[in-house]
């Protein structure tokens, strides 16, 4: 099987236009207002995003979809992570995979809102920014996309990303067994957590080509440049293997295990690169008002949707049982 | 991003895997020395036999003239074969070949060419210098222009190979009133002229892969000049290789082998106190998974590498990702494999020489540039950092 990684030009225009829409419409620096309101400028964007065609972009026509593949969702889902978008948007490019016949409609047009739920150990389900949803996709090792109220009463907590909302309740039964579906879904997060980790990379190498100390721009210390250039290599593998998986996807036995590895990946080079942004920033890295404890907190909280680095593990080396 | 289907590389696939199933050596491959010499040259005899020679060469210089996708299946079925690189071949092939190729005179190509193919003749590098190392402009070996000839004196070091070695891309200073990139030249140096003495340096694995040489007036001709009289700094920066990243496939497939079999040696090792076996400890199971996941990322970076140089005339700073990658992955996991067997790991020898491989794995975050040069490297050309303090 050979792969060509290189976007072709019809992707690279996808990619564009999803990633200046989102760049316009969702500055990260709208997140500094966000505290404690949830995602309302996502929330204002919906329909926008719907006619974008987001929600079904990797669907076949015949089942309503723009006839793309998971290479082109994949690129798009990168872009959300850029942006640090709320994981609602993900959620419904998701639920369109996960909504039968009757359902799917109000999902591509957006009139159906969902949001991601996660299964935690304790049969906890977290909830995340689904204030507005009417549908849950709930992921645990498999993935369900269930009405928002089949959970009865959802009770609010507050979040360690406080831009998003969160609450809790308790499952209200099993989740099915995963399936290409929830492959699928855990490659498209892979994707917008490797935009996390990418954001996160921009924004340091940008503070340190500008900021000086001892005369210099802090980017020609080679403990910064250093740091930088380690922030670029975890964000170049965690994508290169996103994209690899983007295009092998159900063509070899190895799809579980590669997927895994580019979960895991991604949410390394996203929490680690939001570690390192923070430093490379000094003291106003360590403030609310700088922009870069976001991308930590939204790596954390990616990281945790519906699995973690150690469930990962398992997935990758499940095989050599 | 895409599939990339094509029948005629499937058919080119299985036209690689039968000859090399046919004709790779299954004789073990010396340690050391003008043993290793002789077993590389005469793989490459064969393979030049075969029509395989300089696969990545073009056509018009007696190479295979693969595209870069034929190269690509070509070196993942080498090392599915079996297949060792080629290392006393190593600088011949991917160095001072396609630097002549470029930029050779008719003279020195048609010498050199054939005789590098057929495996006739082996190269080593003559750059680095005790004191220019990664700082390589800082290089002082002389050579003082007598008639036709250079005269060079100086020292070059960690010059792998150079034991048997017939010739040497050398890079001396020839104007040492210039500044310091511009009075530099490329020659080719035969290793047989008096005044050359090889002293083979012993490395931490116990062999010895490279040497210090030392030249006392050694009389080049003229005519070995590599382009222009003070412009070998260019030539040597434009030494591209025409594999466009292909050339590491092998070495990645090698290391995912690698954590391939550590994975069933921990399966099948079993600890007395315990009754059960490595790989059922949570922490060894943890620790094999990342490995796994790095060595696929190591395997995506690549494509991604060859995928972009599909596309580019000169290859970017961007090859400075996966080679770190693969740099200081190589070292994790032969760590990781002395760390895991425990006592059983200390012993040399045998088919799998577990310290050999661990202490070899040492160079790949050295040789050919530092972790810390690639960094400072896809620091400023990849993501466009000011530059640090160095010397004009």
């Amino acid at each position: 099987m050979i792969v060509d990684l290189e976007p072709t030009d019809d992707q690279r225009l996808i990619a564009e236009s999803v990633g200046g829409m989102l760049a316009a419409s969702l500055p990260v620096a709208r997140l500094r207002e966000a505290s404690g309101n949830g995602a309302q400028p996502e929330n204002a964007l919906w329909s926008s995003l719907a006619e974008l065609g987001l929600f079904g972009m990797g669907l076949p026509e015949e089942k309503g979809g723009f006839g793309y593949g998971l290479p082109e969702e994949m690129l798009a889902a990168r872009e959300l992570g850029l942006v640090l978008a709320s994981p609602s948007v993900l959620a419904q490019m998701a639920a369109a995979h996960l909504a039968d016949d009757g359902l799917r409609p109000a999902i591509m047009s957006g009139e159906a809102r969902c949001a991601f739920a996660s299964l935690g150990f304790d049969g906890t389900v977290w909830l995340y920014d689904g204030d507005a949803a009417s549908h849950v996709v709930l992921l645990g090792d498999g993935a369900a996309l269930l009405p928002r109220d089949a959970f009865g009463n959802w009770t609010a907590q507050v979040p360690m990303d406080e831009t998003i909302t969160l609450a809790n309740a308790i499952a209200a039964g099993d989740l099915p067994a995963r399936d290409n579906v929830a492959e699928r879904i855990s490659l498209l997060i892979a994707a917008a957590t490797t935009g996390i980790a990418q954001a996160a990379t921009a924004m340091a190498v940008d503070f340190a080509g500008q900021r000086e100390q001892f005369g210099q721009p802090i980017g020609s210390f080679q403990a910064i440049k250093h740091s930088c250039a380690d922030m670029a290599v975890r964000a170049a593998a965690a994508d290169a293997q996103v994209r690899y998986c983007a295009i092998t996807f159900g063509r070899t036995e190895d799809d579980r295990r590669e997927i895994a590895a580019a979960r895991w990946l991604a949410t390394d080079a996203a929490i680690e690169n939001a570690k390192a942004n923070i430093q490379v920033h000094g003291g106003m890295g360590f403030t609310a008002e700088c922009d870069a404890h976001l991308f930590l907190k939204r790596a954390h909280l990616f990281s945790a949707l519906g699995s973690s680095r150690r469930e990962e593990e398992r997935r990758i080396i499940a095989d050599a049982d | 991003m895409k599939l990339i289907e094509d029948p005629s590389l499937d058919r080119f696939r299985d036209e690689c895997r039968a000859w090399l199933n046919d004709n790779v050596p299954r004789n073990a491959r010396p340690s050391e020395g003008l043993e290793l010499r002789a077993y590389d040259m005469a793989w490459q005899r064969t393979q030049f036999e075969g029509g395989w020679a300089g696969v990545s060469w073009p056509k018009a210089f007696g190479g295979r003239g693969l595209s870069v996708l034929e190269q690509l299946i070509w070196h993942e079925e080498y090392a599915r074969a079996g297949a060792r690189t080629s290392a006393s071949m190593f600088v011949a092939l991917s160095h001072a070949g396609p630097t002549l190729i470029v930029q050779g005179s008719e003279d020195q190509k048609s010498r050199h060419l054939p005789a590098i193919l057929k495996g006739e003749e082996t190269w080593c590098q003559g750059f680095s210098e005790p004191g220019a190392g990664s700082d390589l402009a800082a290089l002082k070996t002389r050579a003082v222009i007598d008639g036709d000839h250079l005269v060079v004196s100086g020292t070059k070091i960690w010059t792998s190979y150079a034991q048997g070695a017939d010739y040497q891309e050398l890079l001396v200073r020839t104007d040492p009133d210039l500044p310091r990139h511009r009075g530099i030249s490329w020659v080719i140096c035969d290793m047989t002229l008096p005044g050359i003495e090889v002293r083979p340096i012993t490395t931490m694995t116990g062999y010895a892969h490279f040497a210090q040489i030392f030249y006392d007036e050694v009389r080049i001709p003229m005519t070995n000049l590599v382009g222009q009289l003070n412009g070998g700094w260019g030539v040597a920066m434009t030494t591209l290789g025409f594999e466009r990243g292909t050339g590491t496939i092998a070495h990645q497939i090698e290391l995912a082998n690698t954590v391939e079999r550590l994975i069933t040696t921990a399966k099948e090792t079993y600890d007395r106190a315990t009754g059960k076996s490595l790989f059922a400890d949570a922490a060894v199971a943890s620790r094999l998974a990342v490995l796994r996941a790095e060595v696929a990322a190591l395997r995506s970076l690549t494509v991604a590498s060859v995928s972009r140089g599909m596309r580019e005339e000169i290859p970017g700073a961007e090859g400075n990702i996966p080679a770190l990658y693969f740099g200081e992955l190589t070292r994790r996991v032969n760590g990781a494999v002395i760390d895991l067997l425990g006592p059983g790991a200390m012993a040399r020898g045998g088919s799998h020489n577990l310290p050999k491989a661990y202490l070899e794995s040492f160079k790949w975050a050295i040789g050919g540039g530092t972790s810390e040069i690639r960094r400072n490297t896809i620091g400023e050309r990849v993501l466009g950092l000011p530059k640090g303090p160095r010397a004009i």
